[in-house]
């Protein structure tokens, strides 16, 4: 006896679908069956270049179209980025435009319901509404809240009505969230933002360390990168440095837990032994490092109206091996439970001069409300061995959106910020008054709300009217209901542009129908300076538009046709053209239009037609001019800076009272809030709801087992969940984890809103919390 | 055919395999202490079979075994298959014998064909679900039918990495099953050298009702 099916009826029954019968025969067991069939399609498929829509890595994907639909996704192996090779959510990208749920018409509350208008209808009343709400309360009760997923045209023309017409710095993005101390690493140590590297070190490093980087789920391309150099080269190794072990730990030769928080202690611990051994590259550090300190016990920001302004000093190594001093591998053993045997293995890897070492972190690090210092800490690791802008020698910051690079860091949509340089200086004022044809006067030095802040304001009535796009903050704002409850208060207006509805939508007065991702002409920019274009491949659904068209549309409603004078056929080329004035220097040249159009990717400085893979170093960089092999000229000093940074305790620590940690994140089938991703059927089905990890020995402890629901409570709030042992990843005793993707389980009623005070990024990574078997 | 159904190439076999990698069971990763290692439905299987696998012994296209054959062993799509060629009366079942062939694969001369690699070599007691057949009759009729087995190769959209149609219970192993000149020749992939498998391919269950995404109601 046997499976009941022989030979001729298994091949009966796959040839029952004609078309396939040649497959068939072939491969019995293939069918195509369940496929809903495109009508009116004659079968051929046109390739079409675009980034991925979803994370920072910014693969190339060619997007197969069929008429008007898009109907295919492959690898584009042209991008370097990906050489052809996908992750299962870019695979299944384009299934995302069409949701059955899609918004396709704008919506307008009335008497407390939300009934479909023309478009046009909507940007009148948006107009009107942000007019009366300046003329009313002053151009400081208007803000926008844009993203790291905008295109970068959509984040330039915000940043142009915002700060250069209506005068206001409530510019605030999404990448708030998630870059934010990545940012502040990067100025503070090297005085520019993003990653000296590139891709390419992967293939040309020994040793790669994870700072907090579960990068086989979050970057699954770039990960697969490293494994296949680790088997080709046999002398790799991959050392995943975590507060949980997840399946980045799986693949690891070894996988080090620390204490949540205690990243700071260990890396300062790493450098102790490096200079105790004398594995410092003196001929480097003498010639390109520079010692300073900051200010410490800087707080949390857990209070309104928190400010907080480092002061830098300078310092002689002396002064800095002295301050190492308190790190001995012995006693940050004792704070981080990191064993001083591993600390020392870890100083060993960085410090051996044979070995080329890139550490990769994304948000753990950035996370954390020490989220600055930790950058800043592993830099100094770097920099002490002189393993940086080399190739394979790579401090590797990365993105975890589409666009936080090209969109909030390089086009500057943060309060602060102008496309060139912040509002606080005079000379970065003219220049953006002089592209934007506006009055300097227009531009206020002030910058007002950074995000916690600017949803702060909203809730007490500073700010009345937000416009949020290509975002969802009632899902990921920590600490959510004060902000959820502040949204929805009397006198406030809330704009969403958004393709589907979300927990966001919900609490709107108007909803934009938004075009997504290749439904309209722009550009991405990646994790390592690479600036990616696409056109309008398919068109958008019913009234949907462009985010920075609707915001065209607003503006010329404002009175600013003059600064917004493009046709609908050019104005993604003519924006780009315009932003790229502000970049025009070795330092940070953007490639022109036409060459965007034609390459998968172009990385920046883009100077006289080449791209620059390692800055600060003479072999790649033509910025630099100081004759040296390096040369960091971000720094007034021509130098990097190494900061003394102390260990200093998380803002919320578990105690007798809440007795874990609460960690937040993600897995690799869904990306951030979900609004796409659980629209694709493969992805929803592979995980259907989020979950809470916990460790199989608490879990036992609290009677709980697999599946079972879970009480979290935190002094916020709380949330009943179903539990995973041993699933996805697994926490150590005492902590628990819960991916924030599924908003049927806001775990952010939970979190606690504490933020790095000089980067302002909250710490979605640590928060005290308690369990109940529900 | 009755001559190379036998036991007989296990020792050739033996040999072959270990040309092909090293220790077998031993875990790759040092994991941290007090952690399980059999979390992500053992996914640590995948990236230790991956690196301890070389390239070529992944790319083999051999193409003997084939779903009909595959399921002509099987009761049911995910029963353990039984036991196709001869092995001595006296044998044991212990895992040595049974894994010195099945541990890595490898060419058999005696059965002109190279072994399947089992994706769970650490059970051990391998007779505990597979068992030889040693009579064609059977005592009573049986009216047993089976449902059919999985769809393969159904993605999502064309050119789309097809979905895992099976559950991964017992059968963690991507790489054991899917490469290599063992492998059944539908279901072989031609990209062994990419080493996270789940990285594309995640399990839609083909005896899983689909799921749509809805909103929860407020």
């Amino acid at each position: 006896m046997t499976v009941k099916l022989d030979r001729r009826s298994f091949i009966k029954s796959a040839a029952a679908t004609s078309a396939v019968a040649t497959a068939a025969s072939l491969f019995p067991g293939i069918s195509f069956a369940d496929w809903k069939k495109q009508t009116g399609s004659n079968g051929m498929i046109t390739w079409k270049k675009a980034p991925c829509r979803f994370c920072g890595t910014g693969c190339g994907v060619l997007v197969g179209v069929s008429g008007d639909r898009a109907v295919a996704v492959k690898g584009d192996p042209k991008c370097s980025v990906n050489k052809g090779l996908c992750c299962v959510k870019g695979y299944h990208s384009v299934q995302a435009l069409y949701g059955k749920d899609r918004l396709t018409r704008a919506q307008v509350r009335k008497n407390g319901k939300m009934v479909e208008v023309p478009v046009s209808e909507a940007l009148d009343l948006i107009a009107a509404k942000m007019k009366e709400t300046i003329k009313k309360h002053g151009k400081d009760s208007v803000a926008i809240y844009g993203s790291g997923q905008w295109t970068i045209p959509d984040g330039y023309v915000a940043s142009k009505l915002f700060k250069g017409c209506i005068g206001t710095n409530n510019v605030e993005a999404n990448a708030r969230l998630c870059m934010a101390s990545a940012v502040t690493g990067f100025l503070t140590s090297f005085g520019l933002d993003e990653p000296m590297g590139c891709y390419e070190d992967i293939e040309n490093a020994n040793v790669f360390v994870t700072w907090g980087n579960n990068m086989a789920e979050m970057h699954p391309v770039l990960f697969s990168r490293m494994l296949a150099a680790r088997k080709r080269k046999k002398d790799v190794i991959l050392i995943d440095f975590a507060t949980r072990t997840t399946r980045t730990s799986q693949a690891a030769d070894k996988s080090i837990l620390f204490r949540p928080q205690t990243d700071l202690a260990v890396a300062n611990a790493i450098c102790h032994e490096i200079i105790r051994n004398n594995w410092v590259n003196w001929d480097f550090v003498n010639k390109h490092v520079s010692f300073h300190k900051g200010k410490t016990n800087i707080g949390y920001g857990l209070e309104d109206h928190f400010a907080f302004k480092d002061k830098a000093e300078n310092m002689t190594f002396e002064e800095y091996k002295e301050f190492l001093r308190e790190y001995t591998p012995e006693k940050v053993e004792k704070i981080s439970g990191v064993p001083a045997k591993d600390i020392r293995y870890l100083a060993s890897l960085y410090g051996d001069p044979k070995k080329k070492v890139t550490s990769f972190w994304c948000m753990g690090m950035n996370q954390h409300t020490r989220g600055t210092w930790i950058n800043n800490l592993v830099y100094n690791i770097h920099l002490l061995v002189g393993k940086i802008s080399t190739p394979g020698n790579s401090p590797f910051s990365l993105t975890g959106q589409p666009s936080a690079c090209g969109t909030v860091r390089e086009v500057g949509t943060l309060t602060h910020k102008l496309p060139h340089g912040v509002v606080m200086k005079e000379e970065a004022r003219k220049m953006a008054a002089e592209i934007w044809d506006v009055p300097v006067s227009n531009i206020d030095p002030k910058p007002t709300y950074h995000t916690v802040e600017m949803f702060r304001a909203l809730d007490r009535g500073d700010i009345r009217f937000m416009w949020i796009q290509v975002t969802n903050p009632m899902v990921t704002m920590p600490k959510l209901k004060r902000y959820r409850n502040g949204a929805l208060k009397e006198d406030r207006f809330i704009v969403v542009s958004d393709v589907y509805p979300t927990p966001t939508t919900d609490v709107a007065d108007v909803i934009l129908p938004a075009a997504m991702w290749v439904e309209q002409e722009g550009m991405f920019g990646n994790s390592e300076r690479r600036t990616q274009h696409f056109e309008q491949i398919v068109p958008p659904p019913g009234e949907a538009m462009s985010d920075t068209w609707q915001i065209i549309e607003v503006a010329r409603r404002l009175g600013f046709e003059k600064q917004f004078p493009w046709g609908k056929d050019e104005y993604i080329g003519k924006i780009w053209e315009e932003y790229r004035r502000f970049h025009a220097s070795p330092k940070h040249n953007m490639a022109p239009y036409e060459v965007l159009k034609k390459r998968s990717g172009v990385q920046w400085p883009f100077v006289n037609g080449r791209e620059t893979r390692w800055r600060y170093n003479a072999k790649y960089d033509p910025a630099v001019s100081n004759g040296e092999e390096f040369h960091f000229y971000g720094k007034k000093d021509n130098r990097a800076w190494i900061w003394a940074r102390p260990y200093e305790p998380a803002a919320e620590s578990p105690d007798q009272e809440y007795n874990f940690w609460l960690n937040t994140g993600r897995v690799i089938e869904h990306w951030h809030t979900g609004s796409m991703t659980r629209r694709v059927p493969i992805l929803h089905n592979a995980v259907p709801s989020s979950y809470v990890e916990i460790n199989p020995e608490d879990a036992a402890e609290l009677g709980v087992v697999n599946g079972e629901m879970v009480k979290i409570i935190s002094r916020r709030g709380e949330i009943v969940m179903p539990a995973s042992i041993n699933g996805r990843g697994v926490p150590p005793r005492g902590m628990v984890f819960v991916p924030f993707f599924d908003e049927k389980y806001l775990i952010n009623e939970v979190t606690l809103d504490a933020f790095c005070p000089i980067s302002k990024q909250p710490d979605y990574k640590k928060c005290a919390v308690r369990l109940e078997k529900a | 055919m009755k001559k190379t159904d036998t036991l007989m190439g296990r020792l050739g076999l033996g040999i072959a395999s270990l040309c092909l990698a090293g220790a077998m069971t031993a875990g790759f990763a040092v994991a941290a202490p007090g952690i399980p290692h059999d979390f992500d439905s053992k996914g640590e299987k995948i990236f230790n079979r991956y690196n301890e696998t070389p390239l070529p012994a992944m790319t083999g296209t051999d193409g003997k075994r084939t779903l009909n054959t595959f399921y002509e062993l099987r009761q049911y799509p995910g029963s353990p298959p039984r036991i196709p060629h001869k092995i001595p009366t006296s044998f044991s079942g212990e895992i040595f014998e049974c894994i010195s062939c099945h541990g890595r694969g490898g060419y058999v001369a005696e059965l002109d064909a190279y072994a399947p690699v089992t994706p769970h070599p650490e059970n051990e007691a391998c007779f505990q679900c597979h068992v030889p057949r040693l009579t064609e009759k059977l005592f009573v009729e049986n009216d047993w039918q089976s449902i059919e087995p999985p769809v393969i190769g159904r993605p999502q959209l064309g050119g789309s990495p097809p979905p895992i149609p099976h559950s991964l219970q017992l059968r963690e192993d991507c790489i054991a099953c899917h490469t290599g000149n063992g492998a059944v020749a539908e279901i072989r992939v031609e990209h062994g050298s990419r080493g996270n498998c789940r990285q594309c391919h995640v399990p839609m269950v083909a005896t899983k009702p689909v799921k749509e995404f809805t909103r929860p109601s407020k």
